[in-house]
């Protein structure tokens, strides 16, 4: 069957009623959460992991996806109005879109971020059903080899770009393989960092890592330092549309943000920062209203907003094709993948079309829901906002609990929940980025078989490795993201030093 | 502004125990199998390795008087009472779960984080937490989920 029927099948499965209850809920909770300050999507993902127990796979991956989505309308809605980024996605929106809420804009700034996003989203998802099959086509001629190979990549791509500085990317990313080899090794059976504790054979679980940094971790942090900020709302001013000029200085922005945000989502590392920032940077270079630029031009709303929503759905391809999160959030949807006894990959095609295509399908049907959810309805999340700091806290922390408790029921994970928390707030207080941990944690699994496996193949001759072309090129980009930045902070430092001392 | 700040000497040495800790538990484990030429022990290892040699280079950058982090010029330090409370409203319920159940536990970690936060009206917050986990605890067991028992001291 050629890529339309099977989309067609998709919307086959996720036009059914009880579906489009369940893209619904997901596009609710996912504003909701993108709403709130403290929650991201990934978070919220694990907290609803327990309903993989009495939900089938294709209606809870509809929901998760309505959550990926609609948490990235959400965050737009917040980053414009109390101009505090919820996640790093949005801190450009933040810059311009707080400004023109300021100015009285406010209503087109929150336009043009939902239309953006639909436009962008809609965009990055047609492309995501033209390149996942093709992409997982391709995975099959993956050798173990080449996915070690394509790991390590991973692994140092996340570390490098994720954070400020690449020791501190690195100490996180090995932090994360630390607690991934907890555990009874898969291939003999030995108990691995154990230390006796019969609550570690199992390893530690992705969800508990995932509760206690996001949640707990960020709780202490901002409980903390809550003293010193104060936060305020903008009202939300303006006609409640965009303007003829509005439009066609919007339009361009999208479709541009849509081109860079799908193929950076799709790379490792590539993440939600990275994309947003490039298109602001380009918004602003082309725009012909460069001095509004930081004032509250909308060009720099747009582009960023467009380039962040076409980025998630960029995550998409190497997760449900080779079955490597790049982000937070595709971790933990491959951690839900894999509470079905669901492996993504090139399999994962052929052997459950209807979840992948429904699951696709659902996207478009979500994306379009969101867009009426969030244009006419923006006054009500708003609401949201004004919930008060303390109890909404309390409540995400009550909330991390009973997740753990529901998952594990065992006080060890609880404990673990506190100390993981207390390392997490470290990390953030010293600038340790979080994400490459979760890989690290989540993909050690993949890395450590696929190189045994390799091995084991090449009667341990560690040639094996880097015999083949694919895996080659693997390790060069992975040394690229090594030593690039490298080079360009010594240009760098070497054109600012060059004046003063000629 | 001190010339050198004090820097966070503590973060390095965490990361080198981390370390250390990973190449003691290694040292129980082969690390040339039988089978292919790793064993179980040769990743732990690498990571030990790893974390010591990064743990050292943080402490290198630090020593060079390098800028930890702009976050932290930014940073107005913390504000300890609100930092224990919250860390305390985490650690409650690894102690106390299966003592008193889920609903008053959520009942004292709620109060204790909203406190944490500002908010004085006590019982309010109980009564919140209360709600939250007996909602959570029904909810779960609809969706067919034990959250253990309900109120074992009261002996339901």
């Amino acid at each position: 069957m050629d890529t339309l029927s099977l989309l067609l099948h998709g919307f086959q499965v996720a036009l059914q009623p009880v579906n489009l209850m369940w893209a619904l809920v997901g596009s609710l909770l996912g504003t909701a959460i993108g709403v709130l300050p403290g929650i991201g999507p990934a978070l919220t993902i694990a907290l609803l992991l327990p309903v993989t127990v009495s939900v089938g796979p294709v209606s809870a991956f509809i929901m998760f996806a309505g959550i990926l989505y609609g948490a990235m309308y959400g965050g737009s809605t917040t980053a414009i109005l109390i101009n505090t980024p919820g996640e790093a996605g949005s801190m450009m929106t933040a810059l311009e879109g707080n400004r023109m809420a300021r100015a009285g804009r406010g209503a087109a700034a929150l336009a043009t971020a939902a239309i953006g996003s639909f436009v962008a989203g809609t965009l990055a998802t047609m492309a995501l059903t033209f390149a996942a099959p093709a992409v997982a086509e391709l995975a099959f001629i993956l050798t173990p080899a080449d996915y070690f190979a394509l790991t390590v990549m991973a692994f140092t791509s996340v570390s490098v770009v994720m954070g400020s500085s690449r020791v501190r990317g690195f100490i996180s990313l090995f932090l994360g393989l630390a607690l991934g080899v907890v555990g009874i090794d898969a291939m003999t059976g030995q108990a691995r960092m154990t230390f006796s504790i019969p609550d570690l054979l199992d390893g530690i679980e992705l969800t508990v890592v995932l509760v206690s940094v996001f949640a707990v971790g960020e709780i202490i942090y901002v409980a903390s330092r809550n003293r010193y900020y104060q936060e305020e709302i903008t009202p939300i001013r303006g006609k409640a549309f965009m303007t003829a000029d509005e439009w066609r200085r919007s339009w361009k922005p999208w479709l541009r943000g849509a081109v860079i945000g799908f193929p950076m989502g799709a790379i490792p590392g590539g993440g939600s920062e990275l994309p947003t920032m490039l298109s602001y940077t380009l918004e602003k270079h082309l725009s012909r209203h460069k001095d509004e630029f930081g004032k509250g031009a909308i060009e720099g709303v747009a582009g960023p907003e467009a380039a962040n929503n076409a980025a998630a759905a960029g995550v998409l391809v190497p997760l449900l094709t080779l079955g490597l999160p790049t982000s937070a959030t595709a971790a933990i949807l491959l951690v839900a993948f894999q509470n079905y006894g669901l492996q993504p990959g090139p399999f994962l095609f052929t052997s459950n079309p209807e979840l992948v295509w429904g699951l696709i399908a659902s996207l478009y049907v979500g994306n379009c829901m969101l867009l009426v959810l969030n244009l006419p309805l923006v006054g009500l999340w708003v609401r949201l906002l004004y919930i008060p700091k303390p109890q909404l806290y309390a409540g995400i922390l009550v909330f991390a609990m009973i997740g753990i408790w529901g998952v594990s029921g065992s006080t060890f994970d609880l404990a673990l929940m506190a100390g993981l928390g207390l390392v997490s707030y470290a990390m953030r207080v010293y600038g340790i980025p979080i994400a490459p941990m979760l890989i690290g944690l989540i993909l050690v699994p993949l890395a450590e078989t696929q190189l045994r496996t390799a091995l084991a193949a090449g009667e341990g001759r560690f040639q094996v490795l880097f015999e083949s072309p694919i895996a080659l090129a693997f390790y060069i980009v992975a040394v690229l993201f090594l030593i690039v930045p490298w080079i360009m902070a010594r240009l760098q430092s070497a054109a600012e030093s060059r004046p003063s001392t000629g | 502004m001190s010339e050198r700040r004090r820097q966070p000497w503590w973060v390095g040495l965490a990361v080198i125990l981390a370390g250390a800790v990973c190449l003691y538990a290694s040292s129980s484990l082969d690390i040339s199998a039988q089978y292919a030429a790793i064993g179980p022990g040769f990743f732990v290892t690498a990571v030990g390795v790893g974390l010591v040699v990064l743990g050292v280079l943080l402490l290198v950058q630090m020593a060079r008087g390098t800028a930890f982090d702009p976050e932290l010029e930014r940073d107005p330090g913390m504000d300890k009472p609100a930092f224990f409370a919250v860390v305390v409203a985490a650690l409650l319920p690894a102690l106390v779960i299966e003592t008193v159940g889920l609903p008053i536990t959520a009942a004292l970690s709620f109060t204790l984080v909203s406190r944490a936060f500002g908010s004085l009206r006590i019982w309010t917050n109980l009564l919140i937490g209360f709600i939250l986990g007996t909602a959570a605890w029904f909810l779960f067991s609809w969706l067919g989920l034990q959250l253990g028992t309900f109120l074992p001291l009261a002996g339901l």
